[in-house]
């Protein structure tokens, strides 16, 4: 049976593409909303540690699974390796929700200079460093919207470099535990200005769901009472119940569809049972991840689009960054572990922008819970790695090491890419996507530094030993803050999108997850891929209700 | 699930004869536990290799090791799931350690002095092992397969059968099953 | 003729045939269900596991059929479940991790009582047997409390699915239902198998050799305990002394808590929350004048009753002469101030007069 035309298909029902359905099936559009995965309970790995989507041992958790997934990684040396998604994947989530079911929920607004990184920094060689065409006044009012449609728990009234904002974040911060107290205290010694951390969790009941009760498996796991916000547990239920939106799991968009006269008219998809399938809309937005995104429109071919849609200047997959985490362990003479999840509680931003000999910079904060096998690999540099003393660090030091640690804005490398790879399918016979390049030269000058203030901070704490993990080596970011493979832009020469998120060649294609960011901030992603999602979707309505129809 | 069922149900109906047969041959057949293996994946002698591989990595001192805590559990049946592709690895690397030793010692590796194992160990970490058996990086790259393999078993959640007892989390004073109660309410 | 003589063949035959096969089940059957189980169920590597952690166990004695039954002993259901276990075995699929299911531990609840007749009406008098109904629709609870994932961790630790297909709707606004009443709702959240392992290692129970004083029940190593707890994420049971114990704190201070190994499993659940501050959630322990005694001190591990525990302890009037039978507690009533759980030295005793008994009337009231 053939699918109902509607008016528009969403690709991933993430961050950005749950944010989507929600704002276009409310504003009464009707649309399709597809997921790789399907729904995702906490009993699906509770709290697992091998199965968790940290430390991807046995599994992903929350896919997406080993045995109809993998992709091509390209090493610097040239060789390359067919990859799983529990290897150097670069994985995001494949569930309703995607990595907003088991992220760690920081909830941060990107600052003005993220917006404006090519103002404030200027050309750096080697790098496609640039403004986004929106400031960060352009999607205040949308970080707002996500902030309390989802709920975030915070109180940047505490954080001198915040950037300016409307209304306070609608829950109040949580407390820190004996650890993130400690940093607290430390940080004010310093002289730095330490806050709690924003985050999409309910610090007290909110959106119909309960607060937190502060599991230590929090990062890499759902959530048992769904205080953690997500678009799985927020706006898609929304979008349900509108009537307007129909969610389809276990659904894989494979390519989209152009017409005789160059138009796209939707999408081909494998549904449940693996049988390809077509949906046609009016309008199709993507919100597929970094990675997928690219893949999917470079997978698009046809004789109006021979090189993928919206790629005729070579720019779709380019620039792919994450972030270069960066910091530093310290051991303490006593316990600093007390249990209280999920771990990171305490941050500053007196290192984001604005430091002497490197461009950007990025929050630094107390690390989540690392569980028992994540914690075996965290050693001082010369520490056994096995053995009897090995197994003595575990016993005596589990509770007894901090950790700071911050995500470094990343320069934008147009060799950093995804492209598809020419041979190898995935079980649908979809190509898989390709990953290739590396991280810019520069980087791990911005993580030294970085690093260098973790280790002060551990140290002023009261660490008895303290080093520093320094990060942005050789290798390609990525990662699941994965971002910046479709970038927006004014210029349709080296952007693929508009300011709005629409595909600059294409009048009906629209892109809606972090595939957008110019650059990555030096903050965790999800609170701007929801921002976006709420520009382009609020864009998407109120263009719709005006009567444009995308032709 | 529902399905699942249905299918399983008249799986068993035209299966039920042949199964109530296969019970009274196998309870009935002598030889019938003789060949097998006490493992799902690895042969007797593997699992006292891995065994031994896996004390060397995680020992026994105040707590149990991870022999004891059921690495060769772990691992095994790990290979006959979501560790399928690293079957053949294992067998290879296995017969590479035991052959190696046979040659250099005229003895296997259980039977090696703790500190030769330990040493064999270190010299397959720093990948300088030689041999035929072992083609470029391969000792290193198996040293490192069974290295975190172990300390998943031992440090991981004990469902997937290495972590006896919860020895790592209670060694490490982790409170397992967690201690938190959920009302914020008083009745 | 010919079609004659088939017909009186096969009519021949076929009862032939059939009392064959009848009669080789028969005796196959007699001897599979009295045969030792090394010879039998063992016989399948799936279950030498099962046979041999029984065989240590305290139900040694049991034969495997006394719980788990026969192939016939619960018909279709039985045969289907046996001949699964035969084909999963032929086939080679896969069975690990075999576990039973709610409807299963309720069946084995069902064997559990013919011994434990005492045990299992205790129980029953408790509050750890209340069922979903009671527990999952419960109003005040629900309209305060948004039920969660979590629930289950405690309640119906058992239960084959998840919240969500248990109860709607998962607000607080209610009514609340049972999806499947007529199923669920007198099934017992919390049954045996919550705190017990049939096959958890033990010895049996036996008169004491009374000429080897050794052999006598104070001289025995006290240290092991039966007792596990059942954890639904591992979902396998804990013994006690595998639980970690309670860390407790009032402040910044460190509340004494009994080293009892039982108590280890009534704090996975009566628990305090994430900040393990005292009284915090459900944390029941012991501080103030009862400070470091277990729960087991004053509740039946059954029943869970408390009443008349304080005369255990306590002379019938006691040091600050009061009558401990007729005293106003939190079991007599539950506003009462005087919980046990918590009442200190200075609930009733000013500072200054450490020594000397200080009642204001107003206490003595509430006391009485």
């Amino acid at each position: 049976m053939e699918n109902r035309h509607v008016n528009a298909i969403i690709v991933g029902a993430g961050a950005g593409g749950g944010v989507v359905a929600k704002e276009l099936s409310v504003a009464g559009l009707s649309v399709v909303l597809f997921e790789r995965g399907a729904w995702a309970t906490y009993d699906d790995i509770d709290t697992d540690e091998l199965n968790s989507q940290r430390a991807h041992a046995l599994s992903n958790g929350y896919g997406p699974d080993n045995v109809r997934n993998k992709r091509v990684k390209i090493y610097p040396d040239g060789s390359s390796k067919i990859v799983l998604p529990t290897e150097a994947y670069s994985n995001n989530a494949a569930c309703v929700g995607s990595g907003t079911v088991s992220y760690g929920a920081m909830a941060w607004r990107y600052m003005q200079e993220d917006f404006k990184l090519r103002t404030t920094y200027g050309h750096v060689e080697g790098s496609t460093l640039e403004d986004w065409p929106i400031s960060y006044e352009d999607l205040e009012p949308c970080y707002e919207k996500a902030e309390w449609e989802l709920g975030v728990a915070g109180d940047d009234s505490q954080n001198p470099f915040a950037p300016p904002r409307n209304k306070p974040q609608p829950m109040p911060p949580f407390s820190h535990n004996k650890e993130a107290q400690m940093l607290h205290d430390a940080a004010l010694r310093l002289g730095f200005h330490p806050f709690p951390i924003p985050m999409l969790r309910n610090s007290v009941p909110y959106g119909g769901r309960p607060a937190c009760y502060r599991m230590r498996t929090c990062a890499g796991f759902a959530c048992p009472v769904s205080a953690k916000a997500g678009t799985h547990n927020t706006v898609i239920p929304i979008a349900l119940e509108s009537g307007n939106c129909e969610l389809r799991i276990n659904s894989v968009v494979s390519e989209i569809i152009v017409n005789d006269q160059g138009k796209i008219t939707g999408i081909y998809y494998f549904d449940a049972n693996n049988k390809k399938q077509k949906q046609t809309a009016d309008i199709v937005i993507i919100a597929a991840s970094a990675t997928e995104t690219p893949r999917l429109l470079l997978n698009s071919k046809s004789k109006f689009f021979p090189k993928g849609i919206g790629n005729e200047n070579d720019w779709v997959g380019r620039n792919l960054q994450g972030h270069a985490y960066t910091g530093a362990f310290g051991i303490f003479n006593e316990d600093v572990f007390d249990d209280l999840g999920p771990g990171a509680s305490v941050a500053i931003c007196d290192f984001s922008h604005h430091n002497k000999g490197i461009m950007g910079g990025g929050m630094l904060a107390n690390e989540f819970i690392r569980m028992p096998y994540l914690f075996s690999d965290i050693r001082p540099p010369g520490a056994a790695r096995w053995g009897a003393e090995h197994k003595d660090f575990q016993r005596k030091n589990f509770k007894k090491v901090a950790q700071v640690i911050g995500p470094y804005q990343e320069h934008p490398v147009f060799d950093a890419r995804i492209d598809v790879d020419p041979l190898v399918k995935d079980f649908w016979g979809i190509p898989v996507a390709r990953l290739s390049g590396f991280r810019h030269e520069k980087d791990v000058e911005g993580c030294k530094f970085m690093s260098e203030k973790a280790e002060l901070w551990l140290k002023e704490a009261g660490a008895i030993y303290t080093w520093q993990n320094v990060g942005g080596g050789k290798g390609l970011s990525g990662g699941q803050h994965q971002a910046g493979t479709c970038r927006m832009g004014n210029d349709p020469k080296t952007s693929v999108t508009d300011k709005w998120g629409r595909v600059h060649s294409v009048p009906n294609l629209f892109i809606a997850d972090g595939s957008l960011h110019v650059n990555n901030g030096g903050f965790n992603p999800a609170l701007t891929i929801m921002a976006l999602g709420y520009r382009v979707g609020g864009y998407i309505a109120g263009e719709w209700s005006k009567g444009n129809r995308f032709k | 699930m529902e399905n699942s069922k249905k299918i399983s149900r008249r799986k068993f109906l035209s299966l039920s004869l042949l199964g109530v047969g296969g019970v009274a041959l196998i309870s009935l057949n002598p030889f019938s536990k003789s060949t097998s293996s006490n493992w799902r994946f690895f042969t007797n002698d593997e699992g006292v290799l891995v065994d031994a591989l896996a004390e060397q990595i995680i020992p026994t001192d105040e707590s149990m090791g991870a022999r004891d805590a059921g690495a060769t559990n772990f691992i095994d049946k790990q290979l006959m799931g979501p560790y399928i592709r690293y079957q053949e690895t294992y067998r290879k690397g296995l017969k590479a350690i035991q052959e190696t030793c046979k040659t250099n010692f005229k003895k296997s590796f259980e039977a090696l002095e703790w500190e030769e194992q330990t040493k064999f160990l270190q010299s397959m970490e720093a990948g300088k092992i030689e041999g035929s058996n072992w083609e470029k990086g391969f000792d290193k790259e198996f040293f490192e397969l069974i290295r975190s393999h172990t300390m998943q078993s031992f440090y991981g959640s004990p469902r997937h059968g290495g972590n006896k007892n919860n020895v790592s989390y209670k060694m490490m004073r982790l409170d397992y099953p967690v201690i938190i109660g959920q009302n914020r309410y008083k009745v | 003729m010919i079609k004659n003589k088939l017909l009186k063949t096969a009519l021949l035959a076929i009862p032939i045939f059939i009392g064959v096969c009848l009669l080789s089940f028969g005796t196959f059957y007699s001897y599979w269900n009295t045969a030792s189980a090394d010879k039998t169920c063992a016989s399948c590597h799936e279950i030498q596991k099962s046979v041999h952690s029984q065989s240590m166990s305290t139900h040694r004695d049991l034969k495997c059929k006394e719980c788990h039954g026969t192939a016939l002993s619960n018909g279709f259901h039985s045969l289907e479940e046996k001949g699964m276990m035969v084909v999963n075995h032929v086939l080679k699929i896969k069975t690990e991790d075999i576990h039973m299911n709610e409807e299963q531990v309720l069946g084995v609840m069902d064997n559990c009582k013919r011994c434990h007749t005492s045990e299992f009406a205790k129980w029953t008098s408790g509050g750890h047997s209340a069922d979903y109904k009671a527990i999952f629709t419960n109003k005040k609870h629900n309209s305060t409390e948004q039920m969660n994932f979590d629930c289950l961790r405690c309640h119906g630790m058992f239960n084959n699915g998840t919240v969500e297909e248990l109860v709607e709707p998962l607000n607080r606004k209610g009514p609340w239902h049972l999806k499947d009443d007529k199923e669920m709702a007198a099934r017992p959240t919390i049954p045996c198998l919550a705190c017990h392992q049939v096959h958890q290692d033990g010895l049996t129970k036996k008169n004491p050799d009374y000429s080897n004083p050794k052999s006598i029940f104070y001289h025995k190593d006290s240290s092991k305990s039966n007792l596990t707890f059942y954890d639904r994420h591992e979902k396998m049971n804990f013994s006690v002394s595998d639980l970690p114990k309670l860390t407790l704190w009032e402040g910044k201070r460190a509340v004494k808590v009994s080293d009892d190994l039982l108590m280890r499993n009534c704090v996975q659940c009566h628990a305090p929350n994430a900040t393990h501050q005292a009284g915090t959630s459900d944390d029941r322990t012991p501080r103030g004048v009862h400070k470091g005694l277990s729960c087991m001190a004053c509740h039946d591990t059954h029943s869970n009753d408390a009443r008349n525990s304080c005369i255990k302890c306590h002379p019938a009037i006691s040091n600050c002469k009061l009558d401990v039978i007729k005293m106003n507690t939190t079991y007599a009533d539950a506003k009462s101030p005087n919980n046990i759980h918590f009442v200190s030295c200075t609930d009733c005793h000013d500072g200054k007069q450490q020594q000397k008994l200080n009642l204001s009337n107003k206490i003595i009231k509430l006391y009485r």
